[in-house]
């Protein structure tokens, strides 16, 4: 007898700690204190991308929709207003690496921009200079990243900085 | 038997909703920064499809349209299926206007000329030292009125300065028009805060002082009240203002500090009336002075205030319409008070010009490169200018240049009319002359910034000649520690005298 309940004991306990991780993702509250593996954290992603959650200002999306290790991904920013960057669309590479979300993922700008952590030649956002980049916590994700590096147009020390001219993308 | 009924496939061409084919209609969802609209459109349309229907929604020209999905952006050949895009889904949309904005709102640029242009009257161009740029560009003193055309065509495109209505007899009128105007629409504002000029202007104290000073209110007010020629001259002071009227986010912020140490004396028993009596001492006429470099406040009419002495040129007749009641907000001198004496002076934030211990003088972000910066001809001129700042050079260094601006500084009538009623007391003998060295030395640093150089070459001791032969009857000797002294408080006597005083061991 004891067996027989052991068993049942298991089997709901998996089926229990599935449901959990659903509920978690669903609400689109990534930080559970609980590892959730990439792959969930990434679809998740990817459907809010095609939502468009937020405020209209970013978006991102896989670079191929067959990717099936969904490791790179295309973002996009639209210049905020005010700034040196207003009316532009700046499109960028985002991949998440295998360890994804445990490490940031890297980030490279496909426009030219001149931003303070971006480097010049070649676009890659340099993650120590980004603080979500620098200080990376599992929750944060895709949209966070492109959120934040928007802001970080609108700070004083970027808005300002003269810029290429429109539609030029680095040679890579 | 050819019916057009529309929903034949084979003469089908045009994209109605409901049109291709027997695909089934998909509802995406279509969003701007500021807007959000849902589209109904078939799932196989192709991406120039899918705008034409955005462009009818959001009324905007289809080539104007930005379509992103996931991250990409959409192009015109492609298919809403190649991209993925299902019912239900999202699309950004940027609406790429000409010049400014992201969203199809165009901000509406300072075009209109300021005020009442009153033909090409040239004679005396009466520019008020606060708030005024550009008289080396004005038209010149010359009392035929032909004339200032013919020497402006010859800058180029200075052509449109004849809308400026420079001519304008009653200047202070222009200055209240550009000013509603400016207040009224604040993008304009930051276009202006934005122009290199402007910045250039607010970076160098002296300036901000000189043009302060320069005016007769304020002369009489510092008379009145040393702290306040105090708080002019601490050149801390004068930075930190500057910066708060160029950064207006900054400027809220203060305004929002002081508030609340304000209502934290008010608790202080006694407080209030303190605070009343610091009101009626100090912050009224520094009000009526700041107003009264912008036009006359409306309001003061209205509260009874009989503290108008100082407020209305008594020479001249009142010529402004009266105020539009249903207009955009004035500045309103009603709920204001102030705390004690030089430390925490706040006001009411409806007005940039409103005086406060952050910006004791009123200086108003939207009081400079006022005006002249609005008409188009202006605006393109200071365009070529700051693009080429050789130009600039040039343009001051032509000797015709040359004599129509020193001449522009003798012609008395540049001056603002002196407020009659109040007398000038002692220290300064001849208030006239006063203000005419003021403003003389005022045009020339204007002058001197432009030039980005020497353009003039009147050293300091000529400009103070006047103040040094004060000094020097009052016993001060030594002619270099004098001069010293009058070179770093800008030619204020009183401020000179207290830097020798305290520059002795007492």
């Amino acid at each position: 007898m004891t067996t027989f309940l052991k068993l049942n004991f298991n089997t709901v306990i998996i089926p229990h700690t599935v449901t959990r991780h659903y509920q978690l993702i669903a609400t689109g509250k990534f930080d559970t204190g609980v590892k959730v593996p990439r792959n969930f954290r990434l679809l998740e992603e990817l459907e809010e991308g095609q939502k468009g959650v937020g405020d209209g200002t970013v978006s991102w999306g896989l670079e191929d929709d067959e990717d099936m290790t969904l490791t790179r991904w295309t973002g996009m920013i639209i210049g905020p207003a005010r700034t040196n960057y207003e009316n532009r669309i700046y499109s960028l590479k985002v991949e998440c690496g295998p360890k994804y979300p445990e490490v940031p993922p890297t980030v490279r700008f496909v426009t030219k921009i001149s931003m303070n952590g971006i480097n010049n030649s070649n676009g890659m956002v340099d993650a120590r200079s980004i603080p979500i980049l620098a200080k990376w916590q599992n929750s944060y994700s895709i949209k966070v990243v492109l959120q934040e590096l928007r802001r970080l147009m609108m700070s004083k020390e970027n808005m300002k900085l003269p810029q290429p001219p429109e539609g030029q993308t680095y040679s890579n | 038997m050819a019916e057009n009924s529309g929903t034949d496939p084979a003469v089908e061409t045009n994209t109605e909703e409901n049109a291709a084919a027997s695909a089934t209609i998909i509802k995406v969802t279509v969003k701007t920064p500021k807007d959000k609209e849902e589209i109904a459109i078939a799932e196989d349309s192709s991406v120039s499809q899918f705008k034409e229907e955005i462009s009818k929604r959001f009324k905007a020209k289809q080539d104007q349209l930005v379509l992103i999905f996931a991250g990409k952006i959409l192009k015109d050949g492609d298919t809403l299926g190649q991209h993925g895009i299902k019912d239900g889904l999202t699309v950004h949309l940027v609406i790429k206007t000409a010049q400014k904005s992201s969203s199809g709102s165009s901000q509406t640029s300072a075009s209109s000329g300021p005020g009442p242009s009153q033909g090409n009257t040239a004679g005396t161009a009466n520019p008020s030292p606060a708030g005024n740029l550009g008289t080396p560009q004005g038209s010149g003193p010359s009392p035929t009125p032909t004339q200032p055309p013919n020497i402006l065509a010859g800058f180029g495109d200075l052509s449109g300065l004849s809308n400026l209505g420079m001519g304008s007899a009653n200047f202070m009128e222009l200055q209240q028009q550009m000013q509603r105007q400016l207040m009224s629409n604040p993008e304009m504002l930051s276009q202006i805060m934005e122009n290199p000029l402007v910045q250039s202007m607010m970076s160098n104290p002296d300036l901000m002082r000189q043009m302060i000073v320069a005016n007769p209110q304020m002369q009489q007010l510092m008379e009145r009240n040393p702290e306040i020629s105090h708080m002019l001259n601490n050149p801390e002071l004068m930075r930190q203002t500057m910066e708060l009227a160029r950064n207006p986010a900054m400027m809220q912020e203060m305004m929002r500090n002081q508030d609340r140490a304000l209502s934290n004396l008010e608790s202080i028993p006694g407080g209030y009336n303190a605070l009343r009596r610091m009101y009626t001492d100090i912050q009224e006429p520094m009000f009526s002075a700041a107003r009264e470099q912008f036009g006359n406040n409306p309001f003061s009419a209205l509260g009874g205030n009989t503290d108008n002495s100082g407020v209305q040129p008594s020479r001249t007749e009142n010529r402004e319409p009266l105020p539009n009641p249903w207009g955009p907000p004035d500045a309103s001198a009603a709920t204001t008070t102030t705390a004690s004496g030089t430390a925490t002076t706040t006001s009411s934030t409806t007005s940039s010009t409103t005086p406060s211990v952050s910006n004791p003088l009123g200086i108003s972000s939207s009081s400079l490169g006022n005006g002249m910066f609005n008409s188009p001809g202006m605006q393109s001129l200071m365009q070529q200018i700051s693009e080429n700042p050789q130009l600039m050079q040039n343009m001051l260094s032509a000797p015709y240049m040359r004599t129509m601006m020193q001449s522009l500084s003798q012609n008395p009538d540049i001056n603002p009319p002196p407020s009659g009623p109040a007398p000038a007391p002692a220290p300064t003998p001849t208030p006239a002359a006063g203000t005419n060295t003021a403003q003389q030395q005022l045009m020339q640093q204007m002058l001197q910034m432009f030039a980005g150089g020497n353009a003039l070459t009147q050293t300091p001791e000529v400009r103070f000649q006047q103040q040094l032969e004060q000094l020097s009857a009052m016993g001060f000797i030594n002619r270099e520690a004098n001069l010293q002294a009058l070179i770093a408080t800008g030619g204020d006597i009183n401020a000179a005298i207290e830097r020798l005083l305290g520059s002795q061991p007492s």
